[in-house]
């Protein structure tokens, strides 16, 4: 046998039965001790595979540039129908206040 | 399952290497498909080592093919499941290094020489998770419900499309404006403290962590937010420990906290 002492006595039933595939994905994709096979099959490209299966997030940072709203989870403040009624709302407002600004001047011109 | 004589395998055959193991019971692999059908899995002995190993058709194994296959969700899915029960099957016999999807070689001699090669990384690997396994940890903050369509303090009525705006509605935009920036700043600020604080509890009874990539939305669903995905090299007497914390954890913080495993190590071998 071999001079390893690796505590052989218990071994733990491995991964979970119901795991997801993200969850598989994460571990068996770019984890394990890679060695160099004979045969090139590039598999690391876990970023361009979540733009492929939107498996995963890469990062916070990543998310909100990618205009994924991550913490903003209120729908009211996450849809882009919330951001388009308040750039409604605000340009509304900048008219009124262009016409009142107008009567002004024209007051004034009196 | 078949002891891997020495040779040669066909010019149209590769070998898949799923992973590396210290003295595996040849029992525990019976009915497993693998990753080609109607092919057994195998053990190539290299050393003191063996890796469990099988014999597939190379043109199922080109870089081309699994370009294609990786943007097949279906396809992807049950070779990594199949990858996945094989290492598993293994890591419940015996002390066991997995290897990542798709390692492959032209044959055993190759196969052989570069396990060989790396013989060093294997038992620094071994001995480093002997007695371990992984635990995933995922903790998930709960979605706001959609804010109160009539907002309280009550303030200037919305003015009809056309008419003169009320008085002091610009302010009222500016506020309720700042309102939602402050609340997203507090929110943000409280899932980093979160996961933060559930992130020190369980490496305080770990022999290692890490952080992996946070699932995306349309995984989790709708309700919850993932706001910290880890994983854990836990020491195997300590599994009960680590269920009774996250207990704790969920009750302490009200978070919902999903504790998966044991799994293989997976990801605490690759940086020996």
């Amino acid at each position: 046998m071999t001079d390893l002492d690796l505590g052989r006595e218990a071994y733990p039933i491995p991964g979970p039965p119901n795991s997801n595939l993200a969850d598989i994905l994460e571990r068996v994709l770019d984890k394990g001790i890679v060695i160099a096979g004979d045969i090139k099959i590039d598999l690391l490209d876990i970023e361009l595979l979540t733009i492929r299966l939107r498996l995963f997030v890469a990062s916070v940072d990543t998310a909100k540039k990618a205009g994924i709203d991550w913490w903003e989870t209120d729908p009211a403040l996450s849809s882009r129908a919330a951001r388009n009624s308040l750039l409604e709302e605000n340009r509304e407002l900048r008219e009124r206040l262009e016409a009142l600004e107008s009567k002004t001047e024209e007051t004034s011109d009196h | 399952m078949t002891e891997r004589g020495p040779g040669q395998a066909p010019d149209d055959s590769a070998l898949y290497v799923f992973a590396v193991c210290d003295a595996p019971d040849p029992a525990a692999f019976g009915g497993l498909p693998g990753v080609a059908a109607g092919q057994p899995l195998g053990r190539l002995r290299f050393g003191a080592l063996t890796a469990i190993v099988q014999t597939v058709r190379a043109a199922d194994f080109t870089d081309e093919v699994w370009q294609a296959r990786m943007a097949d969700r279906d396809e992807l899915e049950r070779y990594a499941r199949a990858h996945h029960d094989v290492v598993s099957a293994a890591a419940a016999c015996c002390p066991t290094v997995p290897l990542p999807l798709a390692t492959l070689y032209h044959g055993e001699d190759r196969a052989r020489q570069a396990l060989l090669d790396e013989t060093e990384r294997f038992r620094t690997a071994l001995e480093r998770t002997a007695g371990h396994s992984e635990w995933g940890v995922k903790v998930y903050t709960a979605d706001l419900p959609a804010p109160d369509p009539s907002p309280s303090p009550p303030r200037a009525e919305a003015p009809a499309a056309g008419s003169r705006p009320a008085p002091g509605a610009g302010l009222a935009y500016l506020e309720r404006k700042r309102g939602v920036q402050a609340r997203r700043e507090r929110r943000h600020e409280d899932a980093l403290r979160l996961a933060e604080t559930v992130e020190t509890a369980f490496g305080a009874l770990s022999a290692a962590g890490r952080r992996l990539r946070l699932h995306a939305p349309e995984l989790v669903g709708k309700g919850h937010t993932q706001v910290l995905n880890a994983t854990y090299l836990v020491p195997d007497h300590r599994g009960a420990e680590l269920q009774v914390l996250a207990r704790t954890l969920r009750n302490t913080t009200g978070a919902r906290i999903d504790v998966s495993g044991p799994w293989v190590p997976y990801s605490f071998v690759g940086e020996v």
